[in-house]
């Protein structure tokens, strides 16, 4: 208990500190817990109370993810949300596939790394469009729709991935029914849960989280990944008022997250014998493949690739998604390799999305009879 | 007057965007955050990079009166306020400075409320306020007059005490 408070509290003097200075925080919590946990200090350790937090900030994200999905938007920016989309998945899975393969991880483990090295950081994105006055650009367009995509992808990947040794076609048979049963309690019930989320006592926010809660526990019960369950949830109750929902979980995201970051410090070994340049390696791939499957988009989408470079800068970084990967999935070695990328991209994408900007601006200047660049106008 | 195509996107994870092109080739947009912030960016015709101004939600319905045209001078301002337990009540709070025609007059001599149904809340004068001034305050030019009441109300006031 002591060690969780401990944990906690540093936290809090590290969101502190990193909103103070506009970095993410993610990769701070989770040095911070390898710096207390047992691979650092020892402080603290990890017990039933923080296993417990760390799941619910781990559900409550991919509860999160499922508000968030705009299944209709998607179908109506089908062409420029797929190309974009396709050639992101293509370069980066690629890459961190072979570069993981190559380096002698097995395949499911290979497997695993490629999607932390290909899952860009949502909430990273989409926080530093906002605090560089990126917004205007056609290109912050582009960068989000990316995200949404690569989310659809995750979804599939944890599917496939969770099916285990059972069978792939009905375990998909089980999820869509389960979405199909869900989706049907939000359109029959929606006004119900709308006359609930309109209060202003304590039973929007109790309903949230017994939802959440409900839906995450059935999963044993019908033998459905967990990680489905809510997503599904999350989707479902998008058809009704997803904003209130977001506003009523959010408290618990927020604190169970942080939690689940920490912990996943704690907890991460780093006795196996991480070999340095190993790691380091993957890192520069995944900074080098974002650019690839960058400029390419920046020259198929908005036929500059100089519009690439400002893909890229904003999607460096790895993060909550990839770290979700890695505790789910990956164990001992994989889980270190992914957290150690989702440190470096994460600190190298917060000033490449300042400052990416200023290098386009840069070649453009220089650059001025290369061929490398049609002209390109903002908007 | 051509209408401006005012072009409105959704974004997923970001929140609401806002679009439009003046007449004169000007570019305008705003975005509603889901953090609650309103960024707005101009883009000058024929320039590549656009400017931006962050808001609060306050700052943005200040910018907002100052574009409808509710706010007549830099220093005279509006604010309505909306209570919507109370079915909905919204009151509005107006500054006002003191033509000279009322100069000397006191709020019971004009018989404020009687006419307008609006009441006068506090009188700014020589950067000093006075709350909730008694029937026989007097009016002195230079005085900023804060004025509370129903929309309707204040522009009665503005109409009939008001006047130069």
């Amino acid at each position: 208990m002591e060690g969780f408070v401990i944990a906690l509290f540093v936290c809090l003097i590290l969101a502190l500190i990193t909103k103070y200075l506009k970095v993410p925080p993610i990769p701070f919590y989770i040095l911070a817990g390898v710096l207390l946990g047992k691979s650092g200090l020892g402080i603290v350790q990890s017990d039933e109370l923080s296993r417990f937090f760390s799941d619910m900030g781990l559900i409550f994200l991919l509860f999160f993810m499922g508000l968030g999905l705009k299944l209709e938007r998607i179908a109506a920016n089908r062409s420029a949300v797929l190309t974009s989309g396709i050639i992101d998945l293509n370069v980066n899975m690629l890459i961190g596939f072979v570069a993981a393969y190559l380096f002698g991880f097995s395949l499911t483990e290979s497997l695993i790394i490629a999607s932390a090295f290909y899952i860009s950081s949502t909430a990273m994105a989409i926080t530093s469009l906002i605090e560089n006055r990126k917004l205007m650009m056609r290109e912050a367009e582009t960068v989000i729709w990316l995200m949404m995509f690569e989310d659809l992808v995750l979804i599939l990947f944890l599917a496939i991935i969770s099916s285990g040794n059972q069978n792939m076609v009905f375990l998909f048979i089980k999820i869509a029914a389960v979405l199909l049963v869900l989706y049907a309690l939000a359109h029959w019930g929606k006004e119900f849960l709308v006359s609930i989320l309109d209060r202003d006592d304590e039973l929007p926010i109790l309903f949230t989280f017994a939802a959440v809660l409900t839906t995450a526990s059935f999963a044993i019960v019908l033998e459905v990944p967990e990680t489905m369950m809510v997503i599904a949830l999350g989707a479902a109750f998008a058809t009704t008022d997803p904003d209130a929902f977001e506003q009523h979980a959010r408290p618990f995201k927020d604190v169970f997250l942080v939690v689940f970051f920490v912990f996943f410090g704690v907890t991460m070994d780093l006795s196996g014998g991480a070999d340095p340049f190993m790691i380091a390696a993957i890192c520069i791939l995944a900074i080098v493949s974002k650019l690839i499957s960058g400029l390419i988009t920046g020259i198929v989408i908005h036929g500059s690739a100089l519009a690439g470079i400002e893909i890229w800068g904003n999607t460096i970084s790895r993060g909550e998604f990839s770290i979700a990967l890695a505790a789910l999935y990956g164990s001992g070695l994989v889980a270190t390799t992914i957290a150690v990328m989702v440190i470096v991209t994460s600190i190298v994408g917060s000033f490449t999305a300042k400052y990416c900007s200023h290098l386009r601006r840069g070649i453009l200047h220089f650059g001025r009879r290369s061929p490398l660049h049609r002209p390109h106008t903002y908007r | 007057m051509s209408a401006m195509a005012l072009r409105s996107l959704n974004l997923p994870g970001l929140g609401t965007k806002y679009e439009f092109e003046t007449e004169k080739g000007d570019t305008v947009a705003i975005f509603f955050t889901k953090s609650g912030l309103i960024q707005m960016y101009t883009l000058q015709k024929g320039c590549r990079t656009p400017s931006a101004a962050e808001m609060t939600p306050v700052e943005a319905r200040r910018l907002g009166n100052i574009l409808t045209g509710a706010i007549i001078e830099a220093d005279q301002e509006s604010v309505e306020i909306a209570f919507s337990a109370l079915a909905d009540l919204r009151i509005t709070i107006h500054t006002f400075y003191v033509p000279k025609s009322i100069t000397g007059k006191t709020i019971e001599e004009l018989q404020i409320r009687a006419k307008t149904g609006a009441t006068i809340v506090a009188v700014c004068r020589n950067d000093k306020n006075i709350i909730n001034p008694p029937p026989a305050f007097a009016f002195e030019t230079g005085d900023a007059a804060l004025v509370i009441g129903e929309s309707d109300q204040i522009r009665r006031f503005e109409r009939e005490i008001m006047v130069d």
